[in-house]
């Protein structure tokens, strides 16, 4: 393959860059979802199941309906009840929001592997891409540069989000409940219905970020198929310093990271393989270390989240 | 309501009348009653758990009161929470801050409005925001992040925000434990003027006579949640309003400061410097010296790195720089050394501080010995039954009320929980007692027991090092009186020629 | 938070009836009788001595996962990585066995499963460390460990550490048969079982009869408190972690030494995780570990059963589980909250007041 397109080496990087937009793809919606829960004061781990579901529903709604975009809708809508789930528990008294994420993470997987045993075989209908390497011939530069629609939509959708806690009013309500709960109830809000929006709201996006693990890349349903984004997005938020713009850099970076290995792989490099492959679980310790500290807690942290150190 | 206000109508009067409130089968608050005259500053003074608090949040809605009614204007109404109170001119200004402080100062003032458009326009905002600042009669800069606000700072925040929300009828729960005396005297006397000049009425909750008799034109007295006094501010002595406060109770008791010979240097901090959990640098190179048999009060308002001292001294937190010396030798406060040294700590907050609320009393109270003989077996293994027969021994001995030994700690009053504390860290001899407002939140009983029992140990040879926003406490107890402000020591002075002014002025960081 | 003793029964059971009640809904939706479906999960799981051996067999790895979580969470950690410390554990135990010779067998088998525990401690170890030294949640370090842990068994089974002769499944050369640990006398389960129950035991009498179990229990009931008593918080910690570790690593090495007789991806078997679910629904009291794993053994067991009876996914063991963890973490709110066990706490409530 390496030796029919021609660019030889030069193919490597350009799988990277094409990989990071590909593989950030998912990882900017589900921390995306991970950065407006934690906003609101809370942690939401069970992401990662319902990442895989959406990626389930997405998958089988798109089948079943002939349109991918109705399945992406679908998953960020069975994300939502996930999300409201975890949203309420967490408000009761002496109920873990850590472990209830991993329970949540264990049910969401359970279900989706359970629900989405019929779908395994057929072939669903893909998200279209945008072909930005049209102008090249090389078939390699185009299959790079295939930008899929959802990367487009995560790139508006960051700057949004970062507007939205800035400047709007839900924005900035979130924003209170997580820095000060005390305070947010001295100004009249109920800060476990603020939160419970926004643990829906985290759930709606990792929903949606699952879809495209089962409708683009790597593009069909099957039970592993998440390595873990859903909890990375934890990591990633935290090395985002709780900043939706700063989440997009980190995917990209997260994204290019994972594509490392598959990149050398198409050039004929296999060996250490495996290792490649867990270069972004590497990356993110690496990131976590150097970014946490035993003595102090980052000024950028909502307050109210003084559990996840 | 961002109206003028220089020559609105006066605000309307607020009574209170027979309020009843009973939390489980305690009564809290046992009908009681008050009038704010319009334009007055009325203060309710109170030990504490006398049901201040619980008066105000009645009123402001916070609680629905079991019996009686809040009128204001003349008209009964019933509060439904802060929003609703808004709505009626009616604001309150909390103990502790409850601003945003990762946002600006400007964002807290907008964010406090009951009503918000969907899309925040901040340029207009601040615009607005400018043009109320040069009406009122103090002013902080809108855009300076809260966080960075001093304490004194952040009260006038809130205060502003209150007339920000064109709220007539200001209630401040002990709007000035957080404040230096300077600090207090300026914010009292702006809330005055506001209220004499017809502007707004103050309604007060405090505890210090100074303030009553400086700034209230009025006061009510509660004691166990019933009106035991009031009347006139100018018509009341401290000395009347005391009694009226503390009622038939014990008064202090006090134990003989016996003198102890100018003895040995005990603990020796030279140096210390020490960040907060931000990573700011709160303690800027302290150097003290305490001796045998001597108190050292460290005075100060709170938020200037007494915290942090206290930490390091209690092993809690790691110094950046410099170093603590007991008996002579470097202090970490490992578990050897707190055994060889005999150092021993009375911090503030003692269920958050030195006890772990879901084990027993017995376990708390072994904290310090657990792993020592008598308690172990085959030296690895524990003796539960050693530990409760001590701890039962220490619960008679220091009149904790429990149900058992074996009760969780987390489930005793905030009185017992500290004479469990006591109980474990006075047990034998000493030669270091760092004590942290160890009287925080008590009533008189506990305070004039645990302030006794300070002195004992003092008497008994043992260097005591308190630290205190309290200034009473710290005149009541030190033998010489320090003043930190700012994370240094900034003066020092002993406690028989000590001048409360100076003091004030150095914890306020002039000199 | 003091629970009642008939209370401490009572909530966890209303849980456990809430999931059963749920999933019967769940299995009637997928158009079968809920009745049958318990009953041949029964027989699945406990119903004949093969099938009870079988369950055996399946809990014994669970309950070394399980103190994985259960000892750290004894100081307030949450760990969920134990499945990383246990194919390294496996990988250590069979790289240890291939090169040990087979003169010494009890000396030989030993000190595979001593490199196993060593390994799978020093895994989980670092997470803790990194956390008690640097701050790292503990929690994601350990899980993206997991995953470290899991490409590098890869990585060496399929490269460096490759048996040419292993073809359709990639391994390790096989550990000598003699070096390969046998069934507990009478039995058809191997000796994993009694490490599971021993090293339980031991466990609990660790945490609740020594000194280090009442220092690790200040340690997780309030730092601040146990810093201020002097104890070496992160030493405890790190300790903890690799206690926990370690006992993942036997599971693992267990896994090598008394069934695969080598390391290859069969290690990569999902015990870890459904350790942590072991470690939850046990409240990390390390004696209820091992019942609890004996149960959801049992119901694992009876996946397959499901399958061919019903036709129901093998998923479907797992959705059971995930109800019941979120039922049983739910059930903590209802605590001192049923109106019936609320008599002795109101009176608790109104002495302290009179105190107050």
């Amino acid at each position: 393959m390496a030796g029919a397109s021609g660019i030889g080496i030069w193919g490597v990087p350009l799988g990277v860059l094409g990989g990071a937009i590909r593989i950030s793809t998912p990882f900017l919606f589900v921390s995306l979802g991970e950065c407006v829960t934690e906003k609101s004061g809370r942690v939401n781990l069970g992401l990662e199941g319902t990442l895989v579901m959406g990626a389930m529903s997405a998958y089988a709604v798109s089948y079943l309906s002939g349109s991918p975009w109705i399945g992406v809708l679908a998953a960020g809508l069975v994300g939502v009840p996930f999300g409201a789930l975890h949203g309420w528990l967490s408000s009761r008294p002496r109920v873990n929001d850590i472990a209830l994420g991993i329970a949540m993470m264990l049910l969401g997987v359970g279900l989706a592997f359970y629900l989405g045993k019929p779908y395994i075989k057929p072939t669903a209908p893909h998200l279209p891409a945008l072909p930005l390497g049209f102008w090249s011939d090389n078939a390699e530069v185009r299959a790079a540069l295939d930008v899929n629609a959802l990367f487009v939509l995560g790139l508006v959708l960051a700057p949004t989000l970062g507007w939205f806690f800035r400047s709007t009013r839900p924005g900035l309500v979130l924003r209170i409940v997580g820095e000060n709960a005390e305070a947010a109830r001295a100004m009249g809000y109920d800060v476990d219905r603020v939160r419970l929006f926004a643990t829906m709201a985290g759930g709606f996006l990792a929903g949606v970020a699952g879809s495209f693990l089962s409708l683009f890349y790597p593009g069909s349903w099957n039970e592993r198929l998440s390595s873990g984004q859903g909890l990375m997005a934890v990591a990633l938020v935290i090395f985002a310093r709780w900043d939706p713009l700063r989440c997009l850099y980190a995917s990209l970076l997260f994204g290019g990271a994972s594509a490392i290995g598959p990149a050398l792989q198409s050039v004929g490099i296999t060996s250490g393989y495996y290792l490649f492959n867990a270069a972004p679980y590497v990356l993110t310790l690496l990131i976590m270390i150097a970014s946490s500290s035993a003595t102090r807690t980052s000024a950028d942290m909502p307050a109210e989240l003084s559990v996840l150190r | 309501m961002s109206a003028a206000l220089a020559s609105v109508p006066a605000p309307p009067a607020l009574e209170a009348v027979g309020i009843t409130k009973r939390f489980g089968d305690s009564t809290v608050l046992d009908s009681a009653s008050l009038r704010l005259a319009p334009g007055s500053v009325h203060a309710i003074l109170g030990e504490n758990g006398a049901g201040k608090s619980t008066l105000v949040k009645c009123i402001m809605g916070f609680y629905r009161a079991d019996a009686g009614e809040v009128t204001i204007g003349g008209k009964v109404v019933a509060l439904d929470g802060p929003r609703d109170a808004q709505r009626h001119g009616l604001g309150m200004v909390y103990q502790h801050f409850t601003l945003v402080e990762n946002m600006t100062v400007g964002e807290n003032l907008v964010l406090s409005r009951a009503e918000l458009p969907f899309v925040v326009d901040f340029a207009k905002e601040r615009r607005e925001i400018d043009a109320f600042m040069e009406r009122m009669p103090f002013r902080l800069d809108p855009t300076r992040i809260v966080r960075n606000l001093a304490a004194g700072e952040k009260q006038k925040l809130e205060i502003l925000k209150q007339l920000y929300l064109g709220t007539r009828i200001v209630i401040l729960d002990e709007p000035t434990s957080v404040l230096t005396p300077a600090e207090a005297d300026e914010v009292l006397s702006l809330l005055g003027t506001m209220a004499k000049e017809g502007r707004i009425s103050v309604l007060m909750i405090t505890h210090k006579f100074r303030e009553v008799v400086g700034f209230a034109d009025d006061v009510t007295v509660l004691r166990r949640g019933a009106v035991v006094g009031g009347g006139k501010a100018s018509e009341l002595s401290p000395a009347q309003m005391a009694e009226m406060m503390v009622g038939s109770e014990v008064p202090r008791a006090s134990v003989k400061r016996s003198a102890v010979e100018g003895g040995a240097v005990v603990l020796e901090v030279k140096g210390l410097r020490a960040a907060d959990d931000i990573g700011v640098e709160v303690l800027s190179g302290v150097d003290l010296l305490v001796t045998e048999g001597e108190v050292v009060g460290v005075a100060g308002v709170s938020g200037n790195g007494q915290d942090e001292l206290v930490e390091i001294l209690a092993g809690q937190r790691a110094p950046t720089s410099g170093e603590v010396r007991v008996g002579g030798a470097r202090y970490g406060g490992t578990r050897t050394e707190i055994s060889a040294r005999r150092v021993r700590l009375l911090p503030e907050a003692p269920l958050k501080n030195a006890c772990v609320a879901a084990l027993s009393v017995s376990d708390n109270i072994g904290l310090r010995v657990f792993d020592e003989s008598p308690y172990t077996v085959a030296r690895f293994g524990v003796s539960r039954g050693a530990l409760r027969r001590a701890a039962e021994a220490a619960i008679r001995a220091f009149g904790i009320r429990t149900p058992s030994a074996d009760a969780a700690i987390g489930t005793l009053s905030g009185g017992n929980v500290q004479r469990a504390v006591l109980a474990r860290e006075l047990d034998g001899r000493i030669a270091l007692l760092v004590a942290a407002n160890p009287c925080f939140g008590l009533d008189f009983g506990a305070v004039a027991e645990i302030r006794a029992r300070i002195l004992l140990a003092r008497n008994e040879g043992a260097a005591v090092l308190l630290v205190s926003t309290d200034l009473d406490e710290i005149f009541a107890l030190s033998d010489r009186i320090l003043v930190m402000s700012e994370g240094r020591i900034v003066h020092e002075t002993p406690a028989e020629s000590a001048d409360l002014g100076v003091i004030g002025r150095h914890m306020a960081g002039h000199s | 938070m003091r629970r009642t003793g008939l209370e401490a029964v009572l909530v966890p059971l209303g849980a456990v009836g809430a999931t059963l009640a749920l999933f019967g809904a769940f299995v009637t939706a997928a158009g079968q009788n809920p009745f049958s479906v318990y009953y041949e999960m029964y027989r699945g799981a406990f119903g004949t001595w093969f099938s009870f051996q079988n369950t055996l067999l399946r809990a014994s790895p669970l309950m070394l996962t399980a103190l994985c979580t259960a000892l750290p969470a004894r100081l307030g950690l949450i760990v969920i990585g134990g499945e990383g410390a246990l194919v390294l554990g496996g990988l250590a135990a069979a790289v240890a066995g291939a090169h040990l010779s087979a003169d010494s067998p009890l000396f030989g088998s030993g000190l595979m499963l001593l490199a196993a525990a060593v390994v799978g401690g020093l895994w989980i170890a670092l997470s803790i460390t990194l956390r008690a030294y640097r701050g790292v949640n503990e929690t994601i370090s350990s899980l993206l460990l997991a995953y470290i842990g899991i490409a590098l068994l890869n990585h060496f089974v399929e490269g460096p550490l490759k048996d040419p002769a292993s073809l359709n499944k990639p391994s390790t050369r096989p550990i000598p048969d003699a070096l390969m640990i046998g069934s507990l006398p009478g039995l058809d389960v191997h000796y994993g079982l009694a490490f599971g129950v021993v090293f339980s035991v031991v466990a609990w009498v660790l945490m609740t009869k020594t000194t280090f179990g009442f220092a690790s229990s200040v340690v997780g009931g309030n730092v601040r408190a146990a810093r201020l008593a002097g104890l070496p918080v992160e030493r405890l910690m790190v300790l903890a972690g690799f206690l926990g570790g370690a006992a993942a690593g036997l599971a693992g090495g267990v896994e090598v030494a008394a069934v695969h007789g080598a390391a290859n991806a069969s290690l990569v078997a999902g015990y870890g995780y459904a350790g942590i679910l072991v470690a939850f629904l046990a409240r990390h009291d390390p004696l209820a570990i091992v019942p609890v794993a004996i149960l959801l053994g049992g119901i694992n067991a009876s996946g397959g059963l499901l399958q061919r009876v019903f036709g129901l996914p093998d998923a479907t063991v797992s959705v059971l589980q995930g109800l019941l963890f979120v039922a049983i973490l739910a059930s903590e709110s209802l605590y001192g909250r049923l109106r019936f066990f609320q008599r002795s706490e109101r009176k608790a409530a109104t002495s302290k007041l009179a105190v107050a």
